[in-house]
């Protein structure tokens, strides 16, 4: 299990330099920022004093270097436009986006689960097939398009929602979200809440035809224990590593969701910083959001050996 | 064994999820308003809600790099001297102003009755700091502060601008970017504590920023200008998205949106609760001609065939088709509101015959192929506008490849002069006169995205500097745009409708053509 658990972390490092090197050479792929940063009347020496003060002259593996030694450090770096460290930024924006995930995510696990154990248990039947559409239709709606729908609908029609942007009440200590999380968090779960849908039919399905269940059945056990000690329970387990994965997703950011409903979390940070070729914000952005995907990834395979007897690590 | 510790872990590990949910999420709204920690509870009639387009990188008029920002650091902020409604540079902070004869020296007589919003006195070292702090590199508006050669503090309330030559536009960029700062503020807390809680002379205060999500100001209740400003609390709202602002409006959740399209335009008109504010905005649409690098030798330096290039395009049915009619025919650089316009000259029409006449007089009665670029995704329908302006010159013969760039990518290869002969872009102007963008697109070798380089216009538009009198700068202007009209450097397309809109409650809400706005007169009915 340390052997195995070593060998995880160093591949996930691996893998998280690989991103960075990667977002790093996407980004100075078009350019460096500096004729953003000065106004259209500066001349070309400033242009190029600011571009030498900058670095932005030096080899790109130097750079990148620089960068990587910095990040070590805990330093990301100074955002262009705002004049302030970069990761102080990105902090700034966390709560929010992990909000948003965190209720996304149990709104997704409520309605994906359900509708899947209802379709699964039921194959072949009417309530099988809307549990199917459902579970097509939330992963193929656009998310732009289904923001603006639910703005029109709950908040200009309905009139029980903001349109837009997170207000937040103290509750106990704690800075809490209030409604106005509902049709943002709703739309982000949309996609999952499909994905986890129709895992969750197939899993039941494929249980329900296990040697074990019939075994249950002839013995002559009653349906309900059949159902929540034998089916669902070993239901349960493929969909633990498709909520880690889900997980990481949604804390990812959503740019689009968040753009939409003026939500203040890392995907509208993100949409923006790289609007404006803000080099170190972006960088900043990407390093928090692959620590979080790899990270949750490898918890993902960890609880795994805690659920399923079957697997062993060595 | 080894399975119930397996369980136990397990429970455990879900506890754990379910708890931190829980703690993050909360679960409803409580009674008690007290226990918000956001400003929205205050009497609605006193608050005014006001959209922006964009996040401001700060708030400050020196670094504020876009309109959106200057527009929030202006409520914060004051300069010396004020462009007012009519045009006109009043008094601000500076109560009076010499010019000595040679026009080398501008001598400023201060307020004495200004405070900054902590409470310490405004004086001429907060002057002469703002000016010193201003020419730093990395201040994004640094050649407004280099334009002033010397700030000499003369005594508390007196201080003295010098300039090496004549310039008429000392006055305008310090109204433009001159926020004048605590001197004393900026060395307790130092430029990025001073970025991140601003404070100024302005009708209001700083309260609180969260990022990406509101800027909260309150009225200033030791304003030096009496009776200002006519509401309690002031919240900007960052709504990059147009459809998402139009809601916001409708559904009575903010006051004042700008940079709607014309298809929300269309739905205000039926909206109860809101009015329209539509205006011709101070921005030029055009293509610019490149005789510095790329394009010479090529037959566009032939001031014929950028004439006929010019009668080849119907404009009014790219306005009609892309725009709904929602934007204006223009006959060059200076346009209706600027100094110095002149409505008899008027824009090219659309005239083939004339432009292929044009053409085989310059020699190229088959016409010629030509690359031009265009910036993606950074202006309302610019592409289908360029792609049609194409389409055009195809008619008589002229063959263009037509690029498209990031935009980013796009103004660095502009600075550095390496677009390809014909490119597309658009310019504003913001203090009323159209100076900025001649000085910035001709105005010689200096001008970092100057393309075409003519020395007769180049000498006009320092005329236009070294005249103070701004009647007889008119006058220069209108020479310039005779000139630019016979000898086009660029196609000139259009000026752009600007469509703003506002609750019926907002009163006093006037923006100017440059899209500029002032909040302390706005009242709340």
């Amino acid at each position: 299990m340390l052997r195995y658990l070593l060998s995880r972390l160093i591949s996930s490092a691996a893998l998280l330099l690989g991103v960075l090197f990667l977002v790093f050479m996407l980004l100075h792929l078009t350019g460096d920022p500096v004729s953003l940063m000065v106004s259209r009347y500066a001349s070309p020496e400033d242009i190029e004093a600011l571009r030498e003060e900058l670095g932005f002259n030096r080899p790109l593996l130097v750079q990148f270097g620089d960068f990587l030694s910095g990040a070590f450090q805990g330093d990301f770096g100074s955002s262009f436009r705002y004049r302030q460290p970069a990761m102080d930024l990105v902090l700034q924006r966390i709560p929010a986006t992990i909000e948003l995930a965190s209720v996304a995510l149990l709104m997704a696990i409520l309605m994906g689960v359900t509708i899947g154990i209802l379709g699964g248990s039921n194959p072949n039947t009417i309530l099988d097939s809307i549990a199917r559409g459902i579970g097509l239709l939330g992963q193929t709606i656009p998310t732009f398009w289904l923001g603006l729908i639910l703005i029109i609908i709950f908040s200009l029609r309905l009139g029980w929602f903001p349109s837009f942007g997170r207000e937040t009440f103290t509750f106990l200590g704690l800075t809490l979200p209030d409604q106005s999380i509902v049709l943002p968090a709703f739309a982000l779960s949309l996609f999952t809440t499909g994905q986890l849908a129709r895992f969750t039919r197939s899993a039941v399905m494929e249980v329900m035809n296990e040697d074990y269940v019939t075994t249950a059945r002839s013995k002559g056990l009653k349906k309900k224990r059949i159902y929540f000690k034998y089916i669902l329970k070993n239901s349960a387990i493929p969909l633990i590593s498709i909520i880690g994965v889900q997980f990481s997703y949604l804390l990812s950011g959503s740019i689009y969701i968040e753009t939409i409903f003026s939500w203040p979390g890392l995907g509208s940070l993100l949409a923006e910083a790289v609007g404006t070729r803000d080099f170190f914000l972006v960088q900043a952005t990407a390093f928090f959001t692959s620590l979080v995907v790899i990270g949750l990834h490898l918890l993902t395979d960890l609880v795994y050996v805690l659920v399923d007897p079957r697997i062993r690590y060595r | 064994m080894k399975t119930l510790k397996r369980k136990a872990l397990l429970l455990g590990f879900v506890g754990c999820l379910i708890l931190s949910l829980l703690a993050i999420t909360g679960c409803g709204r409580p009674d008690a308003a007290d226990d918000t920690v956001t400003g929205d509870e205050v009497p609605a009639e006193s608050v005014l809600r006001v959209a922006l387009q964009t996040n401001p990188n700060t708030i400050e008029p020196a670094t504020g790099d876009t309109r959106t920002a200057s527009n929030v650091a202006w409520s914060i902020f004051n300069s010396l001297v004020w462009l007012n409604d009519e045009g006109v540079i009043v008094p601000a902070l500076a109560e009076s102003w010499t010019l000595s004869e040679d026009g080398l020296v501008y001598t400023f007589k201060l307020r004495q009755d200004v405070v900054f919003h902590n409470g310490y006195p405004f004086t001429a070292d907060d002057v002469v700091f703002t000016w010193e702090r201003g020419r730093g590199s990395g201040i994004t508006y640094r050649e407004s502060f280099l334009a002033v050669a010397e700030m000499v503090k003369i005594d508390n309330y007196t201080v003295e601008a010098r300039v090496e030559a004549p310039n008429a536009f000392v006055l305008p960029l310090m109204n433009e970017h001159w926020g004048i700062l605590s001197k004393q503020y900026h060395e307790e807390v130092g430029e990025e504590g001073y970025l991140k809680h601003p404070i100024g002379t302005g009708p209001f205060k700083f309260v609180e920023w969260l990022a990406g999500d509101r800027i909260v100001l309150e009225a200033f209740e030791d304003y030096w200008e009496e009776g200002y400003p006519k509401v309690d609390r002031l919240i900007y709202r960052p709504i990059p998205d147009t459809a998402t602002r139009f809601a916001a409006l409708i559904n009575d959740d903010i006051d004042i949106v700008s940079n709607l399209g014309p298809e929300q335009a269309d739905a205000i008109e039926t909206a109860e609760n809101v009015s329209l504010v539509t205006y011709g905005q101070d921005r030029v649409f055009y293509v610019a001609f490149n005789n510095m690098s790329t394009g010479i030798g090529t037959p566009i330096e032939d001031k014929l065939v950028r004439q006929a290039m010019s009668y080849a395009i119907d404009y009014d049915a790219i306005i009609e088709r892309l725009f709904d009619g929602n934007a204006e025919r223009i006959s060059g650089f200076i346009i209706p509101g600027n100094l110095g316009f002149d409505p008899s000259i008027t824009p090219y029409p659309y005239d083939p015959a004339r432009a292929k006449e044009l053409l085989a007089e310059a020699g190229y009665p088959d016409g010629f192929t030509i690359q031009m670029a265009g910036p993606a995704a950074t202006y309302t329908n610019f592409e289908q506008v360029l792609q049609a302006v194409v389409g055009y010159w195809a008619e008589i013969g002229i063959q263009v490849e037509l690029e498209f760039m990031e935009s980013g990518k796009y103004w660095e290869l502009q600075a550095n002069r390496e677009l390809p002969p014909l490119f597309g872009d658009s310019w504003s102007a913001g203090t009323g006169e159209a100076y900025p963008r001649l000085i910035g697109s001709v105005g010689g070798e200096d001008a970092s995205y100057a393309a075409w380089l003519d020395p007769v216009l180049v000498e006009m538009i320092r005329e236009v500097e070294k005249t103070a009198d701004s009647v007889e700068r008119g006058k220069v202007y209108t020479r310039i745009m005779q000139y630019m009209h016979e000898n086009p450097p660029f196609i000139y397309l259009y000026a752009p409708t600007a469509f703003e809109a506002i609750n019926n409650r907002v009163k006093n809400y006037n923006p100017r053509i440059s899209e500029q706005y002032f909040l302390k007169g706005v009242s709340i009915e």
